[in-house]
C-alpha cells in the first residue's frame, strides 16, 4: 500500500466514528423523513400508499399552521432584537471598570444553565400566580390577570423568558469579542477626544461584526426552533381566532409539528411540516449569515 | 456505543430467559399496582401451578415502547393491555377473539369490535359533578334533586348568593386552560356528557353522528347551555390558569361547592384530608332528568393470538370468577371491577360514589375515546377556552363546535 493510500485510510478511520453516528442519526432519518412526507405513514409499520403532495397541500389550508408560522416569525424578530440588545448592553457593563463584574458575569449566565422545561414552569408560576397576586394587592390592573392566559400578551412572556435565559449566553460571545479589541485603538480614540458613545458605535461595534454574525445566527436558529420553553411556559395557549377558526395563540412551529405528529397521530403530515420548517430556516440562515459576513471588517 | 449495545443485548437475554420460564407473560401499564399484581400472580401460580410473569411499563417508562420491545423479544406476552381504539388499531393482528369466554358472561364493559369480544376491562373509572355535602346542607340543597339543568342552575344561583356566608370563592371548581394543558377535562370528559349522558350503554347514535360530522341539534344546544352554566359559576382565573392541584385545593379547602374531576383524583384528595362528605351528582345537562354518572373502562386486557391463548383466557376467567381474583381487584388494587358478580367496596370518597352509582346500574359509557386522535384535546378544548375567557358567547361557541366537528369529519 502506498503511503498516500495509507494516509487516506487513516483519515477515514479517524473520521469513521463521528461520520457513522452522523449518518445514522441525522442523514438517514432526514432522508426517510422527506420520503415519509409524501406518504400516508402513521408511525407504526409501513406506509400503505404514496400520496404525493397531499400532505403539503393540506398544510397550507390549515389556519393553525399558518398562524404558527406568523407567530414564529414575530417571536424570532422580537427575540433577536431583545436578546442581542440586552446581551450587548450587559456585555458592555461587565467589561467596564464596574466593581464586582465577575459576579455579574456569572449571574447573567446562570439562567442559561437551567433547563427550558424547568424555566418554563417556574416562569409560568410567576406570570400566572405571583404577578396576579401582587397586582391585586397593589391594585395594578395590568398584571392582576395572568399575562400568559391573555392572547395579546402571551408572546411578550415568551420573549421575556427567552431573553432572560439566552442573553447571558450571547453576552459571553460579546464579552470575548470586546476583550479581543486592541486597547491601543480605544485609548487612541479617547486621547483624540472621542466620547464613550462614539467609541462604542464607531470602533467597538464595527470591530465586533464577526461576533454579531455568530450571535445573530444563534439567536435566529434558537428562536425559530424554540420548543422547550414554549411547551412548558404556555403549552401553545391561550386561544385566539385566526381566519375564522380557533388557533393556539403562542404555538410556535416546532410545537405545532410535534402536536401534529404525536397528539393528532398524523406522522406524515408532521413530517411535511418539518420539511417546510427546514427549508425556511435554511433560507433565513443563509441570508442572515451572508449579509452579516459582508459587514465584517478587519482592524 | 458498543458498551450500550452489549448491555441492551445482555438485558434482553436476561429478560428472555426469565420470561421463558413462565407459561404466562402479562405486560401491563399500571405502575401503581405492580406489587399487588405480582402478589396475585404468585397466588395464582400456587393454586393452578401455572407460572406467571408480570412485566410493567408506564410511569417514567412509556408503556407502548415497553410493549413493542416485548413483542420483538422473541417471547411475546400472552396478555397485554390496550388503551381503547388506538391500541386496537396498532395491535389488531395479534388480538384474539374471546367471544363466549366464561368472563364475558358477567362483564359489563367488554371491549367489542364488530360483535367480537376482544378485551377484559382492567377497571372502571368514573366522573360526575362531585359536591361538598356540608356546603349543600348549609345552603339547604338536597343533592338528590340535582338531576336536570334548571335544578342545577337554581342551586348554583343560591350558592352564588350565599358565597360570603359559606366562605366560597366559586361555586364550581373547574379547569379549561390550554396553557396548563387541561383541555382533556373539557374537550374529552366534559364533551362526553353530550356524547353519552343519559344514553344506554351500547347506544352509539350520538357519537356516530359526530363522527359523520353532525350533531343532534336540540341535545347539543342544551349541552352548550350547560357548559356556559358551569363556566359562569366557576372562577375565570381557575378556568384559565388553574391546574389539577389548584382545582383540587379549592374544593378540599371548602372554597368551591362542586368539583369537576373523576375518581382518579382520590389518592391525592385523601392525602389532603377533606373534612366533609363527598359524592357525585350527575352531569345533568338536559331540561329533562339525567340520573347517572359517566363511568367506564379505559383500558382492557387482550389475549395474544400467537401466545398461550388457553392459559391466558383461564387466567382472566379466574380474575373475575374466583374469590381471590375479586379480592385482588377490589381490596388489594383498589379498583372498580366492571363485573356484575363482583360488588365493589371502596374506602375513598370519589371511588365509593362511583361504586354506588354503578351498583344502582346508573352509569353511562365513555364515548370520548372514539373521537379522532387529538380532536377532543387539540381541537375542541381550545373552543371551550374561548367561552371560558369570554372571547365568544355561548351561541358562537355552539357554532364553532359544530363547525369544528363538520370540518374534521370532512377530512
Amino acid at each position: 500500500m502506498s503511503s498516500k493510500h495509507k494516509r487516506k485510510l487513516t483519515e477515514f478511520l479517524f473520521l469513521f466514528p463521528t461520520l457513522f453516528a452522523f449518518v445514522m442519526v441525522i442523514i438517514i432519518p432526514f432522508i426517510l423523513g422527506i420520503f415519509y412526507s409524501f406518504t400516508d405513514w402513521q408511525g407504526t409499520g409501513a406506509y400503505s400508499q404514496i400520496v404525493g403532495l397531499t400532505n403539503y397541500k393540506a398544510i397550507f389550508s390549515e389556519p393553525g399552521f399558518l398562524h404558527s408560522f406568523l407567530v414564529t416569525l414575530l417571536f424570532t424578530v422580537l427575540n433577536i432584537i431583545t436578546v442581542n440588545v440586552v446581551a450587548f448592553v450587559i456585555s458592555l457593563l461587565v467589561t467596564s471598570e464596574i466593581r464586582g463584574r465577575n459576579v455579574y458575569r456569572a449571574g447573567f449566565f446562570i439562567p442559561n444553565l437551567i433547563g427550558g422545561i424547568v424555566l418554563g414552569l417556574v416562569w409560568q408560576f410567576i406570570f400566572s400566580n405571583i404577578l396576579p397576586s401582587l397586582g391585586k394587592a397593589l391594585g395594578w390592573d395590568a398584571i392582576s390577570k395572568s399575562l400568559i392566559a391573555n392572547k395579546d400578551t402571551v408572546m411578550l412572556t415568551m420573549v421575556i423568558v427567552n431573553t432572560w435565559q439566552y442573553a447571558g449566553y450571547i453576552m459571553l460571545i460579546y464579552v470575548a469579542s470586546i476583550q479581543g479589541i486592541s486597547k491601543s485603538v480605544l485609548e487612541a480614540a479617547e486621547v483624540d477626544g472621542a466620547t464613550y458613545w462614539t467609541r462604542v458605535t464607531r470602533i467597538q461595534i464595527p470591530l465586533m461584526a464577526n461576533a454579531f454574525t455568530i450571535s445573530l445566527f444563534l439567536t435566529l436558529t434558537n428562536s425559530f426552533k424554540m420548543y422547550d420553553v414554549n411547551v412548558a411556559l404556555t403549552n401553545g395557549g391561550p386561544v385566539a381566532m385566526f381566519m375564522g377558526k380557533p388557533v393556539q395563540a403562542s404555538e410556535l412551529l416546532a410545537l405545532n409539528i410535534y402536536q401534529t405528529a404525536f397528539k393528532y397521530n398524523n406522522m406524515a403530515q408532521g413530517q411535511a411540516k418539518a420539511v417546510i420548517f427546514f427549508v425556511v430556516l435554511t433560507i433565513f440562515s443563509i441570508i442572515q449569515v451572508s449579509y452579516n459576513k459582508s459587514k465584517e471588517v478587519e482592524a | 456505543m458498543k458498551k450500550i449495545l452489549s448491555l441492551v443485548l445482555a438485558l434482553a437475554m436476561v429478560l428472555a430467559a426469565t420470561s421463558a420460564l413462565a407459561d404466562l407473560v402479562i405486560c401491563q401499564n399500571k405502575v401503581e399496582i405492580t406489587t399487588q399484581m405480582e402478589a396475585y400472580a404468585k397466588l395464582y401460580t400456587e393454586k393452578t401451578g401455572v407460572p406467571v410473569k408480570v412485566i410493567t411499563g408506564g410511569g417514567s417508562s412509556d408503556y407502548n415502547t415497553v410493549l413493542k420491545a416485548e413483542m420483538q423479544s422473541g417471547r411475546e406476552p400472552d396478555i397485554f393491555v390496550i388503551e381503547g381504539l388506538s391500541g386496537y388499531e396498532l395491535w389488531k393482528d395479534r388480538i384474539a377473539d374471546q367471544t363466549g369466554a366464561e368472563w364475558t358472561k358477567t362483564c359489563t364493559a367488554p371491549f367489542v369490535v364488530d360483535g367480537k369480544t376482544l378485551g377484559f376491562p382492567v377497571a372502571q373509572e368514573g366522573y360526575g359533578l362531585a359536591y361538598n355535602k356540608d356546603i349543600l346542607d348549609k345552603a339547604g340543597i338536597d343533592p338528590a334533586t340535582l338531576t336536570n339543568r334548571p335544578a342545577l342552575q337554581a342551586a348554583f344561583e343560591k350558592l352564588d348568593s350565599m358565597k360570603a356566608e359559606l366562605g366560597l370563592d366559586m361555586v364550581v371548581a373547574m379547569v379549561a386552560g390550554t396553557t396548563t394543558n387541561m383541555t382533556w377535562v373539557t374537550g374529552l370528559h366534559n364533551f362526553n356528557v353530550y356524547l353519552a349522558g343519559g344514553l344506554e350503554r351500547g347506544d352509539n347514535t350520538i357519537i356516530d353522528k359526530v363522527l359523520a360530522g353532525e350533531v343532534d341539534a336540540d341535545r347539543f344546544h342544551q349541552y352548550c347551555q350547560y357548559v356556559a352554566l358551569l363556566f359562569k359559576y366557576s372562577d375565570p382565573d381557575m378556568l384559565l390558569t388553574g391546574t389539577q392541584d389548584s382545582q383540587l385545593a379549592a374544593f378540599v379547602n371548602g372554597k368551591a361547592a362542586f368539583y369537576h374531576q373523576g375518581n382518579w383524583m382520590d389518592p391525592t384528595l385523601v392525602g389532603m384530608n377533606p373534612q366533609f362528605e363527598i359524592a357525585y351528582a350527575p352531569h345533568a345537562f338536559l331540561d329533562t332528568d339525567t340520573d347517572g354518572i359517566l363511568a367506564d373502562a379505559a383500558s382492557w386486557y387482550v389475549v395474544n393470538e400467537k401466545g398461550n391463548k388457553d392459559e391466558a383466557i383461564a387466567y382472566l376467567n379466574a380474575l373475575c370468577g374466583t374469590e381471590e381474583g375479586a379480592n385482588y381487584m377490589v381490596k388489594e388494587a383498589g379498583m372498580i371491577p366492571a363485573f356484575s358478580n363482583i360488588v365493589g367496596e371502596a374506602s375513598t370518597p370519589l371511588t365509593k360514589s362511583v361504586v354506588e352509582w354503578a351498583a344502582a346500574g346508573k352509569t353511562y359509557s365513555w364515548q370520548q375515546y372514539k373521537l379522532w386522535d387529538g380532536f377532543g384535546m387539540g381541537t375542541l378544548g381550545p373552543i371551550y377556552e374561548l367561552l371560558a375567557s369570554g372571547a365568544v358567547d355561548v351561541d358562537t361557541f355552539e357554532a364553532l363546535m359544530i363547525d369544528a366537528i363538520a370540518t374534521r369529519a370532512a377530512q
